[in-house]
């Protein structure tokens, strides 16, 4: 317990190898850059179409809003939170145990901190890409009219960050493949579906709207929605107060597993 | 070899416990300046934990480690900039060509775009590996990724170089350009630690070896020495049937230091000793005389996982 505690607090260091780290996966993302923007891009544009176009065209209005415009935002939160994930979980698990990556930089200047640092902040900025990609669908649809785009960009990039140590978190612990399904198929994907993303909260019973805001894409979707209807309120301060707080915890934990488990 | 004078490595009291093994237990050793140290040991020696350590990228449980002066509990990455590492595993990134596994390690130190390119540029012609410069880690044969990780372990032009057997799997020929290479490094005074299983790669290239099992060190010294001192000047090696071993060593047994290893037997000749005259007492069509060598010795302190 004490061990967890000191993992959760203890704050990786920054240094150069953290940029040099994230250069090297941008170097490979560069080669392989058609794929990604395939799934990042036009995967969430296509949810875009099919659920906010297409089932929202039974749905009438949400809260005073069209379907659609309830929903891009949520899916703005959750595109950002598939990608940061699949990419330190599956594409990460890779680099550490297939390729052993980490474990030849760790014979370099470049410190296991920085290792995982970086590999949050490249997971982060690939999430934050899928963001962008939806961002510019729904421009071209019309649906984004706001200056408050910038802070939510804000949200958004700290939503990506938390999804990204998560999954590093995850993967520092997983010794084969098939475990990344039990937090994908138990906790991702059952929280892009009930976070507030495809319906509004309060259509859940009390009970599970309690357990909702215990969801960190609960308090993304809501910050970002708060903030694309420019309404600044107390609820948005703790939204953006428990994101941080998670980016925090999640990052100082999951940094602090990978370095145990390279150096040993 | 260069005047060697100055401790570039002092390992005191090292001990490394994995879970529940303890892999190495009470090392102490040095290494000097411009020499080349050998770890020799059979599989699970102990070697490759020691390395590790020596690497910066394991910590002993107890006892100290300096590396270039500076020590390796706190100041690790103060060593990793002057060391380089050929690692067993090579390690190599299969998501880049030859030339960007050199750029981006090179970079990992710190090293100028432009400066990282043409270090990378030089390291792959030293290597005769200019043509496979664009050639992704998995097109390029064993001796190709072997001198793409030599190239690697150099890119920060590091005064001390570990190589954890930098032979193993390779052809004969690939293993004569690696010896070649490593002979020229210490000639410019380069530093060199590696591990082998090969006797003959020692006594080729190693000033002083250690010699070690089960995480310690039995015997260390200049390869020369350790002969004289374990073995002698030269071994009468034949081979006989089963039944006739119990004969011979009720023999020699008295006089000579002896082997056995199935149904060969070695006895070790000092000085002043008739080498003929034990010969003629042999009744074996496979008997030899020849010069004592580093694997005498390896054997005999370490051989007995071959002797049963």
């Amino acid at each position: 317990m004490l061990e967890l505690i000191k993992d959760m607090t203890s704050f990786p260091k920054w240094g150069a190898g953290v940029f040099t780290v994230w250069t090297r996966n941008y170097m490979y993302f560069k080669y392989t850059f058609l794929i990604t923007l395939f799934w990042v891009i036009l995967e969430p544009s296509l949810y875009l179409f099919a659920v906010g176009k297409g089932v929202g065209m039974f749905v009438g209005k949400i809260d005073g809003v069209s379907y659609i415009e309830f929903f891009y935002p949520a899916l703005l939160c959750s595109a950002g939170m598939l990608v940061s994930f699949f990419e330190s979980t599956y594409a990460c698990f890779t680099r550490l145990q297939h390729q052993k990556t980490f474990q030849t930089i760790l014979f370099t200047p470049v410190q296991a901190d920085e290792i995982g640092l970086a590999e949050i902040l490249w997971a982060s900025c690939k999430g934050f890409l899928g963001v962008l990609g939806v961002l510019l669908v729904s421009s071209l649809l019309g649906l984004v009219n706001s200056v408050w785009i910038l802070p939510a960009l804000i949200i958004l990039f700290i939503n990506c960050w938390v999804f990204a140590a998560f999954g590093l978190l995850i993967t520092s612990y997983v010794k084969h493949w098939d475990t990344f399904i039990y937090a994908q198929s138990g906790f991702i994907i059952p929280m892009s579906l009930f976070s507030g993303t495809y319906f509004p909260l309060y259509s859940l019973p009390d009970w599970a709207q309690s357990f909702a805001y215990l969801l960190p894409l609960t308090h993304s979707v809501m910050a970002t929605r708060f903030l694309l209807e420019g309404q600044i309120n107390p609820m948005l301060l703790l939204n953006v107060g428990m994101l941080l707080f998670l980016a925090i915890i999640l990052s100082n934990w999951a940094v602090s597993r990978l370095k145990k488990r390279l150096i040993v | 070899m260069a005047q060697a004078t100055r401790i570039v490595i002092e390992a005191r009291g090292l001990k490394k416990q994995f879970e529940n093994v303890l892999a190495v237990k009470d090392l102490s050793f040095h290494v000097l300046e411009g020499e080349c140290f050998g770890l020799l040991g059979p599989n699970g020696a102990g070697k490759s934990t020691t390395m590790r350590m020596l690497n910066c990228v394991s910590q002993p449980n107890e006892g100290d480690l300096f590396v270039l002066g500076l020590d390796a509990k706190n100041q690790t990455q103060r060593i990793q900039h002057q060391v380089g590492v050929v690692p067993q595993e090579d390690g190599l990134d299969p998501d880049f060509s030859a030339f960007d596994n050199l750029y981006i390690y090179a970079r990992y130190f710190g090293i100028a775009r432009r400066e990282a390119k043409k270090r990378a540029q030089e390291l792959l012609r030293l290597m005769n590996l200019e043509d496979e410069q664009d050639k992704g880690v998995y097109e390029m044969s064993g001796g190709q990724r072997r001198r793409l990780t030599l190239a690697r372990g150099l890119i920060n032009e590091p005064a001390l170089i570990m190589l954890d057997e930098p032979t193993t799997g390779l052809d004969p020929q690939i293993r004569h350009f690696v010896w070649e290479y490593l002979e020229g490094l210490k000639l410019k005074g380069k530093t060199l630690i590696l591990t082998t299983h090969y006797m003959e790669e020692a006594e080729r290239l190693c000033d002083r070896v250690a010699i070690m099992d089960k995480g310690e060190i039995l015997a260390i010294g200049t390869p020369r020495e350790m002969i004289e001192t374990y073995v002698g000047q030269e071994v009468v090696e034949f081979v006989c049937r089963p039944s006739e071993i119990d004969y011979y060593l009720s023999k020699y047994r008295e006089t000579y230091e002896y082997q056995v290893l199935n149904n060969k037997v070695r006895l070790f000749i000092k000085e002043g000793d008739n080498p003929k005259s034990i010969m003629e007492g042999i009744d074996s069509e496979m008997i030899t005389l020849r010069r004592a060598s580093l694997e005498d010795v390896f054997l005999k302190l370490a051989g007995y996982k071959l002797s049963n």
